[in-house]
């Protein structure tokens, strides 16, 4: 176990996190999924509490913490509720492409406000989405001056975010990363996505008219966007498998708790093989996603390599927090099945994992592709 | 202004083990916390600080690894910790701790308010803070639940007793033990949790603070605890007194004298 390698800092911060999730997340869990959105007042208290910049560098107001306390607070805040710990994901993954790739300028003008305004990273069109090649949208060279144009669509943070870096194409076969701010005329929001789960993270889109920027906000060099995208894909990924983890460990306490107190005639549940198989299986995924969301955010503060560990932990989590959910719904029977306990809400909340940030199909792939080129 | 909070850390268990021959907790080898109402006692001096300005000092007795409750103090907005540590403190009971806490706020230059939990979650006693108040002859105003400094700069206090509540105005400088109902501790924030770890934090034994061996550690300590036990529980008994208004009423008047309650 990790864990119990924790630096004092990160021992704090865990603590401090889980304090945080049970008297400001987890109460309110299953009125996120209903009101489909944050319940009022939550996402003040996430920025009121520096949640926002945890991984801003001290000079801009954060935190500077590491990846491996980074993936442990989205784990911990996804314990209360998902949709929390993916909003999060989205802005963390954003803020690391204009930490790594954003030139001075940029930075300057646009890292302290990370403390307290949303950003997030988009990819997606109605043409493209784990395919970012077929997009559309396109920033135009006049002088100075960049133009751009397009629709984004299935944002993670679409809507509540406030900044956004966009992949649009910059040339024939050549994609960029912008940054883009809705107070930029040309700028609007579109319609929001009605998804089954993840309900309190908004998902929408973005439609950009002759928005026009300067220089400075080319994330990158011209020609290095799909690689930010795909560096941006590797870095939410980590956070994913924090997330499901979390999920999991939601399940597991559900169903757990229901199998203490809860006999079938006049056996306990918790005397029941049938049971017992259910939890055990619940506590492994649920570990083992967590072994290597942890293994992933090590080598990225390491400097190593880490996209195959990031895939391993979105694919294998995600399939897993669905069974998970699948097994707890099945150890509480028909009050699993009830709208009334949270269990259905974490199975549709897992599920959305198994397309987002790539495909679980493609992650296969690109794991498979890593393991032949070793 | 100054406010000095003082800190103990507990252990982090329930389940805790107690010393066949002394009678005292064992703290060996579990891993502690912040004593919970000590908390409140950093966030009253917290909301002092945030209305009036203050300067906030943690400061807590104990080995070298209770530095992580000063730092969680630090996190949620300590200007500074001080760490009292020295084998010869060890096996202190209320009134050598008390020694050594006083001692150490006069090492510190003294201070316009200095704060406690109510007790702590482990022994209960509620006696440290009172003793430091005698120690350093300062008023003390115990189980607080509402604080406030007035214009004149006097302590503006409510404290929440057994059946009732007391309205009490007094000078600083003073010491006050805190009810949990006084506030609702703020959160130590990313930030300040990566700061607090930067700053030093002061470190005085019983040579820096002046103390003869005798007052400190298990030699200071006058209390000797013969036995430590689970209270019986006495059974309630409910009575009803039969007959009019007037005779129930004589024969309460009776019960009770004959109790020597009136």
């Amino acid at each position: 176990m990790f864990d119990n390698t924790f630096t004092p800092e990160q021992q704090m911060l865990h603590q401090m996190v889980k304090d945080f999730t049970a008297k400001e997340v987890a109460p309110f869990d299953m009125a996120i999924d209903q009101k489909g959105d944050f319940t009022d007042g939550l996402f003040q208290k996430l920025i009121d509490n520096g949640f926002l910049g945890l991984t801003l560098p001290e000079e801009y107001g954060g935190a500077a913490f590491d990846p491996i306390a980074t993936a442990t607070t989205i784990n911990d805040l996804a314990y209360g509720n998902a949709s929390v710990g993916v909003t999060l994901e989205g802005h963390y993954k954003t803020l690391d492409q204009l930490m790594k790739y954003g030139n001075e300028n940029i930075q300057k003008e646009y890292l302290d406000s990370a403390n307290h305004r949303i950003f997030a990273f988009s990819n997606t069109e109605p043409s493209g989405g784990s395919n970012p090649t077929g997009i559309s949208s396109t920033a135009v060279k006049e002088g100075n001056k960049w133009i751009i144009n397009g629709d984004k669509v299935m944002i993670t943070n679409g809507g509540l975010a406030e900044v956004y870096i966009i992949l649009v194409k910059s040339g024939e076969n050549e994609f960029s990363c912008f940054l883009i701010d809705k107070d930029m005329p040309g700028f609007s929001f579109g319609k929001r996505e009605d998804f089954i789960g993840l309900r309190g993270t908004p998902v929408g889109e973005v439609v950009m008219n002759n928005i026009e920027v300067s220089e400075d906000h080319l994330i990158g060099k011209r020609g290095q966007g799909l690689e930010i995208a795909d560096q941006a894909h590797d870095d939410a990924r980590i956070l994913m498998g924090a997330v499901l983890t979390g999920i999991m460990e939601h399940a597991l306490k559900i169903a757990s708790d229901y199998a203490k107190q809860r006999k079938a005639l006049d056996t306990p549940l918790t005397d029941l093989q049938v049971i017992q198989e259910k939890i055990a299986n619940i506590a492994i995924s649920k570990e083992l996603t967590k072994l290597v969301y942890q293994q992933a955010a090590i080598r990225k503060q390491n400097g190593q390599p880490y996209m195959e560990e990031a895939a391993m932990a979105k694919t294998f989590g995600s399939r897993s927090a669905v069974k998970a959910g699948d097994d707890a719904l099945q150890v509480l029977a028909g009050y699993g099945y009830s709208r009334e306990y949270p269990i259905e809400h974490l199975i549709r909340d897992a599920r959305a994992l198994e397309i987002a940030e790539g495909t679980v199909e493609k992650m296969r792939t690109a794991i498979a592709k890593a393991e032949f080129e070793k | 202004m100054k406010i000095i909070v003082c800190l103990k850390q507990v252990p982090e268990t329930n389940n805790v083990k107690i010393d066949p021959v002394t009678h005292n907790l064992q703290r060996n080898g579990i891993s502690g916390v912040i004593n919970s109402f000590d908390v409140n006692a950093i966030e009253a001096a917290l909301e002092l600080k945030d209305r009036y300005g203050a300067e906030v000092v943690a400061l807590t007795m104990g080995p070298p690894d209770y530095e992580k409750t000063l730092r969680l103090a630090m996190a949620m907005g300590a200007n500074e910790g001080v760490l009292l540590s020295s084998r010869g403190f060890a096996g202190a009971d209320t009134l050598a701790t008390a020694t050594v806490l006083a001692a150490a706020v006069n090492k510190i230059g003294g201070a316009d308010l200095i704060l406690f939990g109510r007790q702590a979650v482990d022994a209960d006693t509620g006696q440290v803070g009172p003793l430091v108040a005698e120690k350093l002859d300062l008023p003390q105003y115990t189980y607080v639940s509402k604080l406030n400094l007035s214009s004149d700069g006097q302590i503006d206090a409510v404290r929440m007793l057994d059946g009732g509540t007391v309205r009490v105005n007094g000078d600083l400088p003073a010491v006050a033990t805190v009810r949990s109902e006084l506030n609702e501790p703020r959160y130590a924030t990313p930030r300040n949790i990566k700061l607090s770890f930067k700053k030093d934090i002061v470190v005085y034994d019983e040579k820096d603070l002046d103390l003869d061996d005798s007052e400190i550690g298990q030699a200071g300590s006058p209390t000797i605890v013969t036995k430590v036990y689970t209270p019986t529980a006495t059974p309630k008994v409910t009575e009803t007194l039969e007959g009019s208004a007037k005779e129930a009423a004589q024969n309460l008047l009776t019960k009770l004298s004959e109790k020597s309650i009136l």
